[in-house]
């Protein structure tokens, strides 16, 4: 087995790659923070950020905010947007200098592409699209949880001798940390020495689609037959609130929505902190869209409608009678929150 | 194997076609040939598309052509098994497995089994269409394919006072997955159970213990999860003594007849099939009214697939005043409902949903009601019929014969 760069005796502290896009923190890296911190806290050890990118604004602030003790920051203009050699160069320095315990990374197209080169640089092991991480308290190893149809089994992988120990991870499997704006932390900067030499590859070309994001939006107002196709007040609610309007097959069918907007069976599964369901039934082919909804407002006539089941609060109404009210109250309340 | 002279020689072959043609041929029109491919090919479909001689029948008998201006060309997909050079297209995603295409192929070619089996590969280079991913992780999580609480499979059945199977019992009722989590088929569900009281049967289930048949992994493609499914099934079922399992959903009988390890004694029935066999015995006698015209929709997992088309019609039969009507394709002809082979977890435009048409035929044969014998069939055809038409489940119309009721509006209301 090739010799590991720096043995366990040497390495110290958890690592998290942070990703960013067009200046907001990669859900996924705000999950690993999070894990990140329970896994420093199980070692007694300090949780660093690495970020790497161009004109980073606050986005250090935001990794101590949520969770970080130190973030290292290595800014260049080659490292923004991401392409694989300069970041490969960078990290691939940052960890022979930090010589951290382990290095996590989202399981995305560019973290799985970075972890497979820095794993091989690094003279280390990658445990690959993890859906569990925890910490064997007494051997202090990452044990890495990795599942797979074929054999329907979930192996554990250690990585006892080589270090960092490193693992993509599964987004969406942890929680996103609350942040405290209150939390201190080092940020330090990272010197980045890079020459066109190290990018062989140029982005030409960078376009990012426009449609709409429903699994992140934290918010979202559903409609469903039952909105006849009227959705005047519907927008002005999903404005007061931020939120992202989608509906059921029916409503895409009837194209009062398109059909990214379509949750459900065939349409998309959302994760909202809120949903508003109205004129919804709330057929099983809907509602496997909003199961995973921190609280679920139903609004239905039919005090039998089975989407009652599924709703933390439950209004027995028409949807055009409780609307004006909701948009006045939240109406009133923005402009108490804007005048204070 | 095939040597690398071959190889180019057909590569030079197919060059020659193409110009004697007059086509000129991009590097798109060739394919090239690759003995690992072939050889994982063949092994994954069980060289079962060798006997194509390329007629198009398939392509021709292919639901999918009755509802895009082209249709699709299942001939091209069994060239291409042939060829072992699968091309990872819509087309694969596209077949509901409802075996149109081997009903009518005159080299017996089980078509859908290779489809699916291409499926399985494109899987491995992780082709796989968004939706199905899910389905999959839903299975392998919460053993359904809705991804909800395996500890909520029996909630809904509380008020009924199922008890749990036993050995005396004389048919064990898998109720699966769709009439557990679904509450429109958790009537049908209920509807059977009324049935099964009726004829004074004893009958237990499994409740939160009730596996998922594999219907939905295999018929994805994961036909490696799916035979894991089924042995765990079965191995539940040799312990829990069962010797005739009563199934509401004919994929899951399918699952049970073809994948399941069971003793030879072993029965698997679909309700329809038991219910006649019950009004054969003298058991169930349906002696209350139900004036009412119905035509009957076949699934194709309990037709085609299962070869049994007239058990349903022969219950449909039974309750008095019912006038049965046929539509025009029915039995072996039967237009699939669109919910098979996964596709209840793939989108399909409101003007490709085969169901749209069987409504509008059902709906010309006069018939005020249309009767089926598959959750997924419900589903479907209730979908497409919105309030025009009612869709009710065989086991829905004996109940309501059984309790000398009129169909209630509300129960069978979309």
């Amino acid at each position: 087995m090739t010799k590991s760069i720096y043995g366990p005796a040497d390495a110290n502290g958890v690592w998290v790659y942070l990703e960013h896009e067009q200046g907001r923190m990669e859900s996924v890296s705000l999950e690993l923070l999070q894990q990140g911190r329970a896994l420093a806290d199980a070692l007694q050890t300090t949780l660093t950020g690495v970020l790497t990118g161009y004109a980073l604004g606050d986005l250090p602030a935001q990794a101590v905010a949520c969770g970080a003790d130190r973030v290292l920051v290595a800014e260049h203009p080659m490292l923004q947007p991401y392409t694989t050699d300069p970041h490969t160069k960078v990290v691939e320095a940052m960890v022979r200098e930090g010589r951290p315990d382990i290095l996590l990374l989202g399981a995305t197209p560019d973290g799985r592409d970075l972890a497979g080169r820095l794993a091989v640089r690094l003279r280390t092991g990658l445990t690959a699209d993890c859906t569990g991480l925890a910490i064997d308290a007494e051997r202090r190893l990452l044990r890495g949880d990795v599942v797979g149809f074929g054999g329907g089994i979930v192996a554990t992988i250690l990585c006892p001798e080589h270090r960092p120990q490193m693992a993509t991870v599964r987004p969406g499997i942890f929680a996103q940390p609350e942040p405290n704006p209150g939390r201190s932390g080092e940020i330090r900067p990272f010197p980045v020495e890079l020459t066109p030499d190290d990018a062989p590859v140029r982005v030409l070309e960078r376009s990012v689609s426009d449609g709409v994001d429903l699994t992140r939006a934290p918010a979202i107002v559903a409609v469903g037959r039952g909105a006849h196709g009227d959705l005047a007040l519907i927008e002005q609610l999903a404005r007061l609130l931020d939120a992202e309007i989608g509906g059921t097959r029916v409503a895409a069918d009837a194209g009062w929505i398109g059909r990214d907007r379509q949750i459900g069976q065939t349409g998309v599964v959302t994760a909202p902190k809120v949903a508003l369901c109205f004129g919804i039934s709330g057929a099983i082919h809907f509602t496997v869209g909003i199961e995973k909804a921190e609280c679920v407002v139903a609004i239905n006539t039919d005090p039998e409608a089975a989407i009652f089941e599924h709703a933390d609060v439950c209004i027995v109404d028409d949807m055009f009678a409780v609307l004006p009210h909701l948009i006045e109250e939240l109406s009133r309340l923005r402009a108490e929150v804007g005048a204070s | 194997m095939m040597s690398e002279y071959t190889r180019t020689g057909r590569k030079k072959l197919w060059f020659d076609l193409m110009s004697e043609a007059g086509i000129a041929a991009g590097d798109d029109d060739i394919i090239v040939l690759n003995d690992d491919s072939w050889e994982q090919v063949m092994a994954a479909t069980h060289g079962e598309a060798a006997a194509c001689f390329q007629c198009g029948v398939c392509t021709a008998t292919c639901p999918w052509g009755l509802v895009r201006p082209e249709p699709v060309i299942i001939r091209h997909l069994m060239r291409q098994a042939q060829l072992g050079a699968p091309g990872w297209t819509e087309a694969l995603w596209l077949c509901t497995t409802c075996g149109q295409c081997s009903a009518q192929c005159p080299r017996g070619v089980d078509i859908s089994s290779v489809i699916v089996a291409l499926r399985g590969l494109a899987w491995g280079e992780k082709q796989a269409p968004a939706g199905l991913p899910t389905l999959m992780w839903n299975l392998y999580w919460d053993g359904n394919p809705y991804g909800r609480p395996p500890s909520q499979r029996a909630a809904w059945s509380d008020d009924l006072g199922l008890h749990e199977f036993t050995a005396e019992d004389e048919v064990m009722l898998y109720l699966g997955c769709t009439a557990n989590y679904d509450q429109r088929i958790q009537k049908v569900a209920r509807a059977v159970v009324q049935v099964l009281r009726a004829a004074d049967v004893r009958f237990g289930v499994l409740g939160e213990r009730e596996p998922c048949c594999g219907d939905a992994a295999r018929t994805a493609g994961h036909t490696g999860y799916a035979d894991e499914i089924a042995a765990n099934g079965s191995k539940l079922f040799r312990e829990m003594g069962v010797g005739t399992v009563v199934a509401i959903s004919p994929h899951c009988l399918d699952q049970f007849v073809h994948h399941f390890d069971m003793p030879t004694a072993f029965r698997a029935l679909h309700y329809t099939q038991y219910m006649g066999q019950l009004i054969d015995e003298g058991r169930l006698r349906i002696e209350g009214e139900l004036a009412a015209k119905v035509t009957f929709h076949d699934p194709c997992y309990l037709g085609r697939r299962g070869g049994d088309f007239e058990s349903p019609r022969d219950v449909l039969g039974s309750v008095p005043g019912l006038e049965l009507v046929e539509m025009p394709r029915n039995r072996d002809e039967a237009l699939c409902c669109g919910g098979g082979g996964g596709r209840m977890w793939l989108e399909t435009p409101a003007s490709e949903r085969f169901a749209e048409m069987r409504v509008a035929e059902a709906r010309a044969t006069g018939a005020e009601i249309i009767g089926t014998a598959c959750p997924h069939c419900v589903s479907c055809l209730e979908d497409s019929a919105g309030s025009s038409m009612r869709v009710a489940d065989v086991a829905e119309i004996v109940a309501w014969a059984l309790a000398k009721t009129e169909p209630a509006a509300a129960e069978v209301a979309p």
